[in-house]
C-alpha cells in the first residue's frame, strides 16, 4: 500500500523520511514545543514598531559574528602583517573590501540601533520591577559593544588603530593608584607594540564575543520570562470600572501574562498580538532594511585603511571614531591639571553607573515619561551633553 | 600690524548707538525665535491633550500675538542698525564684511522675507486656524525654522568677527568656523530661555495686576469675596468666582511654565558657554585673555553672578509655589534656594583685587592676600569656580527636577501662590535680560582693539591689501 502511495506521490520519497527523521530528532530534543514557546507569544499590540529594535540589535550582533569570521580568514595580528593582510584583502580578494564595509557599517549602526534601544525601553519605563535585570544585562551588552567597537578599531594597525591604541591604553594611566599598572597590562610594555596588538586581539575575539553571548542568553531568557513590557499606553484602562477591566485582562492574559511580582495594573497589557507573524514580520522588516543599508553601505563606502601605523610620525592628525567623539571632547574641555582623573573616571563612571543602575534609582510606580521627571529631566540632560559634544566634536575636528 | 590709535567720532557713534540698537535688537529677535519654540510646544500640547487645554492654546496665541507687536520694531531695528550705523559709522568695515560674508547676508534676507510671510499669516489666522490645528501647528513649526536658520546665518558673521581662522573665507569654512556651531547652541538655547523668562516676567507682572483687581473686588462684593480670595481660588465653584479668579490661576500657570523654560534651558548654558569660551582660547587666545584676564574679567563675574542668580531665583520661586500648594518636599527646595545663593557667592569672587590680572603683575603683588598679595586664589577659574559652576548646575537641575515631579504628581495648584513669588518672576525675567545685555557687551568688546578678532582693528575699518573676494578662495583679509 505505501509502495503504491509512494508511486502516486513520488515526492514522498523525500518528504517521509524526513518528516520521521524530524519526528526521531523532535522526540529526543522537543524542537517542535520549543519553536512553539518561541514563536507563540502574545507581545502588547500598540508600539509594535519600536519592539524591533531589540531583534535588529540582535541581528546586527550575529551580522557582526560572520562579517568577522570572513575577516579572520585573512587577518593576522601582528604588527607586521596586520596592515598587510587587510590590505590584501581590500586590493586582491575578491569583495573583500566589501566585507571589511559590512563589518564597519554594520558596527555603526549596531551602536546606533542598540542605543535607541536602550533609549525605548527607558522611554517605556521597561525597566521596572521585576525586569530591572532584562535593563542590567542590556546596559552590559551596551558596554560590550562599546568595547568590542574601540578594540575593533585598533586591529586595523595602521596610524589611525595605533594612534588609537596609544590614546585609549594611556587613558587607564590616570586612575588612581592602578593606573599604570592596568595601562602596562594591555599594551605589555611601557609603549604600545606587538603585545598591546595581541592582547587587544584576544579581547575583541574572544573575551568580549564570549561575554556578549552569554550576556544575550541571559537577555533574551529574562525577556521570555517576563514578557515584553510596552508602551505605557497600552495599560490604559478605557472603562469605569478600571479594576474591575484589569481583573478581566489578568484572567484572559495569554503567557507569558500576567506578568508576576508586578502591579496589578501592568500585569498584562490591554491587547496583545502573537509574536508570530505580527511582530515577528516588523521585526524582519527592520532588520531585513537595516542589514540592506549596511549592504550597500558596505559595498559603496566599504572601510578605510590608513597609511600603516608609524609612531615617529609628525603629520598624522588622530581622530576618535564617532562614537567616541563625546568622550574625547569631553577630555577636551576638561583642564587637565588637577581635574583629569574628576573628567575621565568621576563623572563618566558616575553617567554610567546611573545608566546601569537605572532601575534601582527610579523608584516610583509611574510609567509615562511625563510622569517620571525626576528620571526624565536628568536623562534629557545627559542625552543633550552627549549630543552636543559630539556635534562640536566634529566642528573642532573640522578645525584642526 | 598697526597699533590702535584714537579714531574720529564720539562715544554715542563708535559705543553706544551700537550697543543701544544692536542689544535691543538682539532681545527682540531671541524673543522671537523662542517664542515660536514655545509656542510649538503648547500647541502640541494642547492639540495632544484630550481635554484640549486652553491655557496651551491662549498660551501659544498670546506668544505669536506678542511677536507679532514686537516683530515690526524688531525688524525697523535690524534695518535701521545696517543702514545708518553700520553702513553710515562704520561703512569701510562693514563692506568688507559684507564682502566676505555676502551669501550669508543674502540668505539672511531670503529667511527674513519667509519669516514676514509666515509670522503675518499666522497672526491674521490664527482663529481661523484653529480649525485645521495640524496645519496651524505645522505652519507654527516652518515658521520656527526659518527663524531657526534666520539666526544661524547671523551667527556664521559673529562667530566669525571672533574667530576667522586667519580670514579664511572659503565659503565652508566660514560656515564650520570654529565658534559657529557652539555660538548657535548657545544661542538657540539662550533664545528659548529668554522667551520663557519673558513670559514668566508678563505673568508675573498680570498676577500682580489681577490679584490686586481680586482684592478690590472682595472689598466691594463681600459675600462674593469670601470664596474667591487668592487663597481659595483653586477650591471656589467655578459658577461662583468672579473672572479674576480664573485670570489669577492662568497667570500663575503661565508663569511657573516659563520659569520652567527659563531654567531648565539655561541650565544647560554653563556647559554650552564653557566650550565656547575653550574654542575662544584656541582659536582667539588674545580674545580669551582679555575676557578671563584683561578688562573683562571683572565683567564676566557679573555674568556669573547673574547665571547663579537666574537659578537662584528660579528655585526660590519653585520652593514659594510648592510650599503654597502644601507640596511634600517644599522644605528641601528652600535649602537647595539657599545652597544656590552660597555657590553663587561664592562663585563671584574675584580671583584678584584690581581691575586686570596686568594691573595686579605692574604692581608686583601677585601673591594671595594673606601674604600682603591682590590675589585670591578661592576665586580661580580652576578648580573651584569650575567645581562651583558643576555644583549650580547640579543643585539647580534637582530643583527643578524636583519641582516638575511635583507637578506631575498634581501636588501643585495654581493661583495659590503669594504676590511676592509673582515678584521673583519678574527679578528672573529682569536678570536673564539684562545677563543677555552683559553677554553681548563682553562678547563685542573681546575682540578689541580689533573688529575682526587678529584681522581687522577699528582704527583702519579698511582691508588695505588682499581684498577678499565675495566667495570661494583663501586670500585673508589682513590689517597692514
Amino acid at each position: 500500500m505505501n509502495a503504491f502511495r509512494t508511486l502516486l506521490h513520488p515526492s514522498r520519497v523525500v518528504t517521509v523520511p524526513l518528516r520521521n527523521a524530524y519526528r526521531w530528532f523532535d522526540e529526543r530534543t522537543g524542537i517542535t514545543q520549543l519553536v512553539h514557546k518561541g514563536l507563540y507569544e502574545a507581545v502588547p499590540h500598540s508600539g509594535g514598531w519600536a519592539y524591533t529594535l531589540g531583534s535588529a540589535t540582535l541581528v546586527l550582533i550575529l551580522l557582526q559574528l560572520f562579517s568577522g569570521i570572513f575577516l579572520l580568514l585573512d587577518y593576522v595580528p601582528s604588527v607586521e602583517e596586520a596592515w598587510q593582510s587587510l590590505h590584501f584583502l581590500q586590493a586582491q580578494d575578491a569583495f573583500g573590501n566589501w566585507v571589511r564595509g559590512l563589518h564597519l557599517w554594520g558596527a555603526y549602526t549596531l551602536i546606533l540601533v542598540i542605543g535607541l534601544h536602550a533609549l525605548r525601553t527607558f522611554l517605556s519605563a521597561s525597566y521596572k520591577r521585576p525586569r530591572e535585570l532584562n535593563w542590567m544585562s542590556g546596559a552590559l551588552l551596551f558596554f560590550l559593544v562599546l568595547g568590542l567597537a574601540i578594540t575593533g578599531a585598533m586591529l586595523p594597525w595602521d596610524n589611525a588603530a595605533y594612534w588609537t591604541a596609544t590614546v585609549v591604553t594611556n587613558i587607564l594611566h590616570y586612575f588612581p593608584l592602578i593606573g599604570d599598572g592596568l595601562r602596562q597590562l594591555w599594551r605589555g610594555g611601557t609603549f604600545v607594540g606587538p603585545i598591546t596588538l595581541t592582547r587587544t586581539f584576544a579581547l575583541h575575539v574572544w573575551v568580549l564575543p564570549f561575554v556578549l553571548f552569554a550576556f544575550i542568553g541571559a537577555h533574551l531568557y529574562l525577556l521570555r520570562r517576563h514578557g515584553e513590557f510596552g508602551a505605557w499606553v497600552n495599560y490604559n484602562t478605557e472603562t469605569d470600572d478600571p479594576d474591575k477591566e484589569i481583573g478581566e485582562r489578568i484572567r484572559n492574559a495569554e503567557p507569558p501574562y500576567p506578568t508576576k511580582r508586578i502591579e496589578r495594573r501592568y500585569a498584562a497589557p490591554k491587547r496583545t498580538v502573537d509574536f508570530f507573524p505580527d511582530q515577528l514580520f516588523k521585526d524582519t522588516a527592520v532588520s531585513v532594511g537595516l542589514v540592506a543599508i549596511i549592504f550597500i553601505a558596505g559595498l559603496i563606502f566599504g572601510a578605510t585603511l590608513d597609511e600603516p601605523a608609524d609612531s615617529a610620525t609628525l603629520t598624522y592628525v588622530p581622530t576618535p571614531e564617532w562614537f567616541y567623539l563625546p568622550l574625547d571632547q569631553f577630555l577636551v574641555l576638561t583642564p587637565h591639571d588637577p581635574l583629569i582623573a574628576v573628567g575621565i573616571f568621576v563623572i563618566v563612571l558616575a553617567g554610567a553607573a546611573a545608566f546601569f543602575l537605572l532601575p534601582f534609582l527610579d523608584r516610583s510606580r509611574e510609567r509615562r515619561p511625563t510622569r517620571r521627571p525626576e528620571v526624565l529631566v536628568p536623562a534629557l540632560f545627559m542625552i543633550f551633553a552627549v549630543i552636543f559634544l559630539a556635534v562640536l566634536g566634529v566642528n573642532r575636528l573640522y578645525n584642526l | 600690524m598697526s597699533t590702535s590709535t584714537q579714531i574720529g567720532g564720539n562715544l554715542l557713534t563708535n559705543g553706544l548707538l551700537v550697543a543701544v540698537v544692536a542689544l535691543v535688537h538682539i532681545q527682540i529677535a531671541a524673543f522671537l525665535i523662542g517664542a515660536s519654540t514655545m509656542a510649538i510646544v503648547s500647541e502640541t500640547v494642547s492639540l495632544v491633550r484630550r481635554n484640549r487645554d486652553e491655557r496651551h492654546d491662549r498660551l501659544a496665541h498670546g506668544l505669536i500675538k506678542s511677536s507679532i507687536f514686537i516683530f515690526g520694531f524688531g525688524s525697523a531695528l535690524a534695518i535701521f542698525f545696517v543702514m545708518f550705523v553700520l553702513t553710515g559709522v562704520w561703512g569701510k568695515f562693514f563692506v568688507s564684511l559684507q564682502q566676505i560674508t555676502f551669501w550669508v547676508f543674502f540668505l539672511e534676507g531670503i529667511t527674513f522675507l519667509f519669516e514676514i510671510v509666515l509670522i503675518y499669516t499666522l497672526y491674521a489666522n490664527w482663529q481661523r486656524l484653529g480649525e485645521h490645528r495640524k496645519a496651524r501647528l505645522g505652519m507654527l513649526i516652518l515658521l520656527n525654522v526659518v527663524q531657526w536658520w534666520q539666526m544661524f546665518f547671523i551667527d556664521i558673521v559673529a562667530s566669525f568677527m571672533v574667530t576667522p581662522n586667519g580670514g579664511d573665507v572659503n565659503i565652508l569654512n566660514l560656515i564650520l568656523n570654529p565658534t559657529s556651531i557652539v555660538l548657535t547652541a548657545h544661542r538657540t538655547l539662550g533664545n528659548i530661555a529668554w522667551a520663557g523668562a519673558a513670559v514668566a516676567l508678563v505673568s508675573g507682572v498680570q498676577y500682580l495686576r489681577v490679584t490686586r483687581r481680586l482684592e478690590t473686588v472682595r472689598r466691594t462684593a463681600p459675600a462674593t469675596a469670601a470664596a474667591a480670595s487668592v487663597g481659595a481660588m483653586a477650591a471656589s465653584a467655578a459658577g461662583s468666582e468672579p473672572p479674576e479668579a480664573r485670570e489669577a490661576r492662568y497667570w500663575d500657570w503661565a508663569g511657573q511654565w516659563g520659569a520652567v523654560f527659563a531654567v531648565g534651558l539655561t541650565l544647560l548654558q554653563p556647559w554650552v558657554g564653557y566650550e565656547y569660551a575653550k574654542e575662544i582660547q584656541l582659536h582667539a587666545y588674545p580674545a580669551w585673555f582679555n575676557m578671563m584676564f584683561g578688562d573683562l574679567s571683572n565683567v564676566f563675574l557679573v555674568q556669573i553672578t547673574l547665571l547663579g542668580s537666574i537659578f537662584t531665583l528660579g528655585a526660590a520661586y519653585f520652593w514659594r509655589r510648592m510650599k503654597a500648594s502644601g507640596a511634600p518636599h517644599a522644605r528641601r527646595q528652600g535649602v537647595v534656594t539657599a545652597m544656590l545663593a552660597f555657590v553663587t557667592l561664592f562663585a563671584a569672587l574675584p580671583a584678584w583685587f584690581a581691575p586686570t590680572y596686568a594691573d595686579v603683575v605692574t604692581a608686583h603683588l601677585d601673591r594671595p592676600f594673606w601674604q600682603g598679595g591682590l590675589l585670591n586664589p578661592f576665586g580661580n577659574f580652576i578648580p573651584y569656580k569650575v567645581g562651583a559652576l558643576f555644583a549650580m548646575v547640579m543643585l539647580a537641575l534637582w530643583s527643578l527636577t524636583a519641582y516638575m515631579r511635583a507637578n506631575s504628581r498634581d501636588e501643585l495648584q495654581a493661583g495659590r501662590v503669594g504676590r511676592r513669588s509673582a515678584v521673583i518672576l519678574i527679578g528672573l525675567g529682569a536678570t536673564v535680560s539684562v545677563m543677555m545685555m552683559v553677554m553681548g557687551v563682553i562678547r563685542e568688546h573681546a575682540r578689541q582693539p580689533y573688529l575682526i578678532s587678529g584681522e581687522l582693528t577699528i582704527n583702519n575699518q579698511q582691508i588695505l591689501n588682499n581684498q577678499p573676494s565675495a566667495v570661494g578662495g583663501s586670500s585673508g583679509v589682513t590689517d597692514r
